[in-house]
């Protein structure tokens, strides 16, 4: 059957803008696209195993995420652009993995084997998510790694305190499972040449982190007690200790990665520990948790001053540092262009930590090209470089983040699966899902939503946990969980379908509906039959869709198509009823009288 | 001036067509007359050609009579001749009487009635405030005491008989009546159309249409609501005959 122009064009206007299957703001953040708003409600229900599932659906690493992610999600949680108060995201998850994860809830199928070869240099994120999927596809992987460890900046970058390292190791195993092979302690560019790899594999995937710290051209910075971030934080990573530092330990930097720096100095024995930062105290780039947990532990800030001269001693160690007080960080462009006045001031410090950046070091004897900060040069889509076989993921590539590592990585992977199956490399596939995006939700909020505390956690107590290496937060309890679960307020849209019954027997959203009709042609005319005609649809979607009149449009044209009756069997006896209703026997006009 | 039963409510009262004909004609003593559907029934079907066809015969009777200004008592005759007349002013019985006022015996009758009224709005008027307001007003000036709900208003949920949807898909509209029902507390819930007051009567509720309360004896909570007669089609149509003459007989009077 033929429909008038104006259905369908009613019927792809709803079908495109509709909200109804829009994602909710964590999961639009997510870069891994975790089913936020389903596991958090799981959890509500005390269906802790349905939870972890529906996270590992997504994420091999429910638990180190839990701990460590930097939860995009959250900044965008509609409690948090409301109030200010994120729902716990990531807390909840490690909750679930906590209660729940055994291997055996593990899916460790694989694909049928495709007899091609592929090599992943570096066992951080990018690299083990990219061995899972395409250990799934049904490719033999290998991973290399010049550590002996897995887990890479998770492993020595991410201090031992905020992540156990049993939890990476057991998380990992998964991609032995999945008969994923371990080449560790063997370094590409030195141990392996690049060119070697690309011989034996059929592709390369390359995710090597950024693992170069950088330290600025400041006056004095040859002086013995000097270190990088990265070297800092591995070294106390793998041993506990840091020999060569002294007690009074300044680390410069207003990140994350300083604050890691900073809380790991006491656990190596510091006497006095300081955080200077070029950035004021309420614009430090790090995240205010980690910003309140430093203070916790007594961290002394000193923020709006940039390092003017490190003074040594004598020997040539370091006894101090000049500092200049900052007049802005921006230029009036946004660059990062400080400018200082003439004040100064010196502490007493015998050992500095640059927290000030990390770089992609080129393990590929110049073979990638690469650009700022040494990321490798890919096409943002694919993740395709410069050499046909070999994709770039993760840090390497232009993440920050573990969970943005993932997501390189199950990108890098999905290219060079298609490249190993000779098929293009981008059709088909819908990019923006690949990342995090924005969702179209706007929707108001729900009714009676109040302003809800975020639960706190359970700390250890500054003074106890700021001596060792052992977890410093001990994760929810049940009644936590549940009362931080509660506080979701679920976001979606579907606000027509609270209040329309008849929709909800043929689809989810409008968007089903419609939408079916547009792929189709056609529509069982029982549908467009049962609408009331009552307007509560419009009345409640934002985006004032007129979907009784597009069902009115529809039975139009059975009408037109069913010469001029109704198709619905029910409606015979009402053709009479109506034909009575305007009869001479029951109908009259009267003329009124003065 | 003239008045317009509709279908339904001559269907369902006679009697109160009667009486507030013959209100009406004490202040507008020139009042006609028109009883015809205003065909929202087939335009909801979606025959539209045969509406327009439909709507022209009701609008010929409209002008035979010079008619300028209809009154009507039922939200889809207001919707219908207010979206499809071009010459033909429509107005509400209940934004009317607000303004005429009700009869002197009427006025706090209800002031004893222990009942407490949900109020159906009707779903096709959602958007008419004055409609509302005059429906408000009409139960305060009578005495009687009312429950607004999340549901009121532009908020109104469809009593389930809209758009034809009975026949064609009678499971479907129970659920829609029982769901109308749930959103009131009360067990009394006074309405203005009377297709609207036998969706809810089918449902439990206690059912009154607000001509019931305006002309009728005084409701108290343990007497019954009157008798869903829509649901027999026999009864009906006899009402239907009676209004008819109700509205030959009030307007010759
Ligand atoms: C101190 C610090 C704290 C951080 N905290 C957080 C946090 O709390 N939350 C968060 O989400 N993100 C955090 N990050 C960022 C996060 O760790 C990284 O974004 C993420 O680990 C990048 O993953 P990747 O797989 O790209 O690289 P990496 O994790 O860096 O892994 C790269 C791997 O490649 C190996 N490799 C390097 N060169 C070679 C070679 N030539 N041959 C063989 N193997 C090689 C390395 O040994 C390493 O194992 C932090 C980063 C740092 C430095
Ligand atoms: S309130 Fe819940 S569903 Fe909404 S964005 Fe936050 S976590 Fe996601
Ligand atoms: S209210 Fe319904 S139709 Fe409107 S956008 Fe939301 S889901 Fe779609
Ligand atoms: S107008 Fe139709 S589709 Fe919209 S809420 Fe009413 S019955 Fe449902």
């Amino acid at each position: 059957m033929e429909f008038k122009k104006n259905v369908w064009e009613q019927a792809s206007h709803i079908t495109d803008g509709c909200m109804g299957h829009e994602d909710a703001f964590c999961t639009a953040a997510c870069p891994m696209h975790t089913d936020v708003k389903k596991y958090i409600a799981q959890i509500g229900k005390g269906d802790y195993e349905g939870a972890l599932k529906t996270i590992r659906e997504k994420l091999f690493l429910p638990n180190t995420l839990g701990r460590i992610c930097a939860h995009p999600c959250e900044t965008d949680c509609r409690r948090n652009t409301e109030f200010g108060q994120p729902l716990s995201v990531a807390g909840l998850k490690r909750f679930a993995a906590e209660r729940a994860d055994r291997k055996e809830l593990w899916e460790d199928s694989v694909g049928e084997p495709t007899g091609k070869r592929v090599a992943v240099i570096g066992a951080g994120p990018a690299g083990a998510q990219a061995a899972i999927d395409l250990r799934k596809a049904g490719h033999e992987v290998v991973i290399y790694d010049k550590l002996h460890v897995v887990g890479g900046m998770m492993r020595v970058g991410i201090p031992e305190y905020r992540l156990p390292r049993e939890v990476i190791d057991f998380e990992y195993s998964y991609l032995v499972d999945l008969g994923v092979e371990f080449k560790m302690g063997v370094e590409i560019g030195k141990d392996v040449t690049f060119s070697q790899l690309r011989e034996d594999y059929d592709s390369v995937i390359v995710a090597n982190g950024a693992h170069k710290g950088t330290i600025p051209p400041v006056p004095g910075k040859d002086a013995e007690g000097v270190f990088n971030a990265v070297d800092y934080l591995k070294d106390i990573s793998l041993t506990h200790k840091f020999p060569k530092a002294g007690k009074k330990i300044a680390v410069i930097g207003g990140g994350d990665v300083a604050m890691d720096c900073a809380r790991s100095s006491w656990r190596i024995g510091a006497e006095e520990v300081l955080l200077i930062s070029l950035e004021e105290l309420e614009n430090l780039p790090a995240s205010q948790e980690e910003i309140d947990e430093s203070q916790e532990e007594d961290v002394q800030f000193i923020n709006g001053w940039g390092t003017d001269e490190i003074l040594k001693d004598k020997a040539g160690k370091v006894k101090g540092l000049r500092l200049k007080k900052v007049l802005s960080v921006f230029d009036e462009n946004g660059r990062f262009a400080p400018q200082f006045s003439e004040e100064t001031q010196e502490v007493k410090i015998d050992t500095v930590v640059f927290a000030t950046g990390q770089q992609v070091e080129d393990i590929t004897d110049g073979q990638l090209e690469q650009k700022g900060g040494g990321r490798y040069v890919t096409d943002p889509d694919t993740l395709a470089t410069n050499l046909p076989d070999v994709f770039a993921a993760g840090d390497a590539s232009g993440g920050a983040i573990v969970v943005q590592a993932m997501a390189l990585g199950r990108k890098a992977a999905a290219s060079a699966d298609r490249f190993l199956k000779e098929k293009d490399l981008a059709e088909g596939r819908n990019f923006k899902l690949e990342y995090s995006f924005e969702t179209r939700l706007d929707v108001p909020l729900p009714k009676g939503t109040e302003n809800l505390p975020r639960t706190s956690g359970n700390h250890r107590s500054a003074k106890e946990r700021k001596r060792d290496f052992k977890a410093f937060d001990l994760g929810y309890t049940d009644e936590q969980a549940q009362k931080e679960a509660s506080r979701c307020l679920q976001c979606e849209c579907k606000l027509c379908m609270t209040e329309c019954l008849m929709m909800n027997d043929y689809g989810e959203c409008p968007q089903d509906i419609f939408g079916e009709f547009l792929e189709k042609g056609e529509i069982d005319p029982i549908i467009p039959y049962s609408c009331n005609m009552c307007g509560g649809c419009t009345h409640v979607c934002p985006n004032d869709y007129k979907i009784g009149e597009t069902f009115m449009g529809m039975r139009k044209d059975f009408i037109l198509h069913n010469d001029g009756k109704s198709p619905m069997d029910g409606h015979k006896a009402i053709e009479v009823h109506q034909k009575l209703g305007f009869s001479k026997i029951f109908c009259t006009k009267v003329k009124g009288v003065k | 001036m003239g008045f317009m039963p509709g279908c339904s409510l001559p269907s369902y009262t006679p009697e109160g067509v009667k009486k507030t004909m013959e209100y009406l004609k004490q202040i507008y003593p020139d009042l006609g007359g028109v009883q015809k559907c205003c065909g929202k029934g087939t335009k909801a079907l979606g025959q539209e050609e045969k509406f327009k066809e439909r709507f022209a015969g009701l609008q010929k009777d409209i002008d035979d009579v010079g008619i300028e200004t209809m009154i009507v008592a039922c939200q889809n005759c207001y919707k219908t001749i207010k979206e499809t007349s071009d010459h033909t002013d429509v107005e509400s019985l209940w934004t009317l009487l607000p303004k005429i006022g009700l009869p002197e015996e009427v006025r706090g009758k209800a002031k004893d009635s222990d009942v407490v009224f949900g109020i159906h709005d009707s779903c096709s008027t959602r958007y008419e405030k004055e409609i509302q307001d005059g429906i408000r007003w009409i139960m305060s000036e009578l005495g009687y005491r009312v429950e607004e709900t999340e549901h009121s208003r532009e908020n109104a949920r469809c009593c389930g008989f809209g758009g034809m949807i009975v026949p064609a898909n009678p499971d479907l509209a129970t659920r829609v009546m029982k769901r109308r029902a749930d959103d009131f507390e009360s067990d009394h819930v006074v309405v203005y159309c009377a297709a609207c007051r036998s969706s809810m009567m089918k449902v439990g509720k206690k059912a009154f249409h607000i001509l019931d309360l305006l002309w009728g004896p005084v409701v108290y909570n343990e007497e019954p609501a009157p008798e869903d007669v829509l649901s027999s089609p026999a009864k009906s149509w006899i009402n239907r005959y009676k209004s008819k003459h109700a509205v030959r007989q009030v307007v010759k009077a």
